[in-house]
């Protein structure tokens, strides 16, 4: 079993590439997918979210989301929280919290999940991101570097 | 014992589990329905008219953002009309790789649906998640036949959400030998979880219905019609796709954004259960044997059929895609060059919820002047009302509101209606007066 996974979320659409970002920062910032450790952008993954989550002892999700509060601001979602956030399974419309509540139900949930989500302003198809929502995922990737750090550097 | 017919106004708001927005009023009068509309509110899309102006080689790409979960069915239909008024003959190759890519649309909503749209229906859940933990091996079977659809898509679209690999003439590009060896194992690997879907959808308890309908399907002489073939209705009709309008016409009805179809004046039913009607003799051999174990007689008048149809349908693309596949080569060239032409282009395939039909006026430079799509959600919009009214009379009309709340909701989940395409989906009001 792999011990970590980051997962950016995104697609090609103006500020919901927040997720993507992030994983380009934490590129830039030196680390890259190796044994035990997998870094990776998804495409709007639906519920083929789930059988990437079994696999990891630690799994960091990013991904954008529309709140209230301004764009570029970075929150941290425990399992509690999704209940009220996840819409209902559709076929068109799955999202992160909907794949998540579902994996939960499946028993596939891994033991350590933290979800982060960037707010967001505007996504249009074939945007770039706005610089607030490009600097909030280098702080995010700081972040995340700083966490995962130990881990990586155990035997 | 004395019975007291009751008035009912049953209003369903919001119709859980289908894509997009509508709803469903019904009323019954000294025990009789006297009101029964599906109501699809969702605003109008006008995808056709923006596609008016706009230069042959970027259809596929725009026509894919009408569905977030069909999007190869309008690719390769307009894609095939325009090849046909330009006079291109696609290399073999790319014939063959668009029913492959196909395939993969049809296993990934098929899987989609049964498992996370109509099988809790069956079980007493109200979400695919509560079926997860009653049936969790089963929702994860379903999960990894649909990723794999995703796979499919992904393989010849660049990406499993509106991909862009076609282009008119063939793709962009083809897959290297490596990459499809993978797939081709885990199609073989999919084939016995396919086949243990088959059987459990056909076990799961459905209502005994009998309704008498007409079935349109597309049909070709050599096998199971996905991408090519003409459209065939269960009366004897068979046209190409050109003489579609000789006898299908669509009608705007006050309760609904998407058109109603009819076919010779008559609701029709599109989709797995009618192709499974039409075409279950095209079924492999070892697909046709694994339907004649369940006991399923063809061609079915019971509309809850559906799910098994859907899971039959993802064995055929399974075995489909990997009889295509094992004779894979890398192409020359994954294109041929194309010169547009001025005329109207007509073109159909058999997306995942059923017949798909566009029409493209075109100039002498290779843009749309007009568009028309039907989709297959506002084809099956009349049969969906006129099955819902029979259905319920046959359920009875004086079970308890909610009772017949979730059978309307069942009802119409097994079209898999797609509000989205044929513009959106549902919220149901039920009076009784």
């Amino acid at each position: 079993m792999s011990r970590i996974h980051i997962f950016g979320i995104g697609s090609p659409a103006g500020d919901d590439q927040a997720g993507w970002l992030t994983v380009d920062a934490l590129f830039a910032a030196g680390l890259h997918s190796e044994d035990g450790f997998v870094i990776e952008k998804l495409d709007r993954p639906g519920t083929s979210l789930i059988p990437l989550l079994d696999k990891a002892a630690w799994v960091i999700l990013v991904d954008a989301m529309q709140g209230s509060g301004p764009a570029g601001r970075i929150r941290h979602f425990d399992q509690t929280d999704w209940p009220q956030h996840a819409k209902g399974l559709s076929t068109h419309g799955i999202g992160v919290l909907d794949a998540l509540s579902l994996a939960s139900a499946l028993g596939s949930l891994p033991p350590r999940l933290d979800l982060y989500g960037i707010e967001i302003g505007s996504a249009n198809p074939g945007a770039p991101a706005a610089d607030e929502i490009a600097s909030a995922a280098r702080q995010l990737a700081r972040c995340i570097a700083a966490a995962v750090s130990p881990s990586l550097r155990s035997p | 014992m004395s019975e007291q017919r009751r008035s009912v106004a049953i209003h369903v708001p919001v119709l859980a589990r289908v894509e997009g927005e509508g709803a469903l009023d019904l009323r019954i009068d000294d025990g009789a329905i006297t009101e029964l509309r599906l109501r699809i509110f969702e605003p109008p899309r006008f995808f056709e008219k923006f596609l008016e102006g706009h230069h042959y080689s970027e259809i596929p790409d725009m026509v894919a953002r009408i569905c977030g979960i069909c999007p190869v069915a309008y690719q390769v239909t307009a894609a095939q009309a325009l090849e046909k008024l330009f006079g291109v003959e696609l290399d073999p190759w790319a014939r063959a790789m668009r029913r492959v890519f196909y395939c993969g649309e049809w296993i990934q909503s098929h899987s989609l649906h049964i498992h996370l749209l109509a099988a809790p229906d069956f079980f007493g859940c109200n979400s695919a998640i509560e079926l997860a933990k009653i049936a969790p091996d089963d929702v994860r079977r379903g999960l990894r036949i649909q990723a794999l659809g995703n796979e499919l898509m992904d393989l010849f679209g660049a990406r499993s959400v509106h991909p862009v690999g076609v282009r008119i003439g063939g793709f962009h590009g083809a897959p290297p030998l490596a990459r499809i060896r993978e797939v081709r194992e885990k199609l073989r690997a999919a084939l016995p979880e396919a086949e243990a879907l088959v059987r459990w959808t056909a076990g799961i308890a459905v209502p005994q219905d009998d309704q008498v309908f007409v079935s349109v399907a597309m049909q070709h002489p050599t096998g199971y019609a996905i991408e090519t073939g003409g459209i065939a209705a269960s009366d004897g009709l068979l046209i190409d796709a050109g003489g579609f309008d000789a006898h299908f016409a669509e009608r705007h009805e006050a309760h609904s954004t998407a058109l109603f179809s009819a076919y010779h004046g008559q609701p029709y039913l599109v989709g797995p259960l009618a192709r499974l009607n039409l075409n279950h003799a095209h079924l492999p051999e070892r697909v046709r044997a694994l339907l004649a174990e369940t006991g399923l007689a063809l061609p079915s008048r019971n509309l809850f059929h559906s799910l098994v149809a859907r899971a039959v349908e993802i064995l055929l693309a399974l075995h489909e895609a990997l009889r295509l596949l094992d004779a894979y080569r890398v192409p020359d060239s994954p294109w041929v060059a194309v010169t547009p032409r001025a005329g109207v282009a007509t073109g159909c395939t058999e997306a995942p919820r059923g017949l798909l039909w566009h029409r493209y006026e075109m100039d002498d430079d290779g843009r749309v002047l007009s568009a028309r799509i039907v989709p297959p959600t506002s084809q099956n919009q009349a049969r969906i009302e006129e099955d819902l009214r029979l259905s319920l009379l046959s359920f009875g009309l004086d079970q308890p509101d909610d009772a017949l709340r979730l059978h309307c909701e069942k009802v119409i989940r097994n079209y898999d209606p797609c509000i989205s395409c044929a513009t959106h989906f549902l919220r149901m009001n039920v009076e009784r007066g």
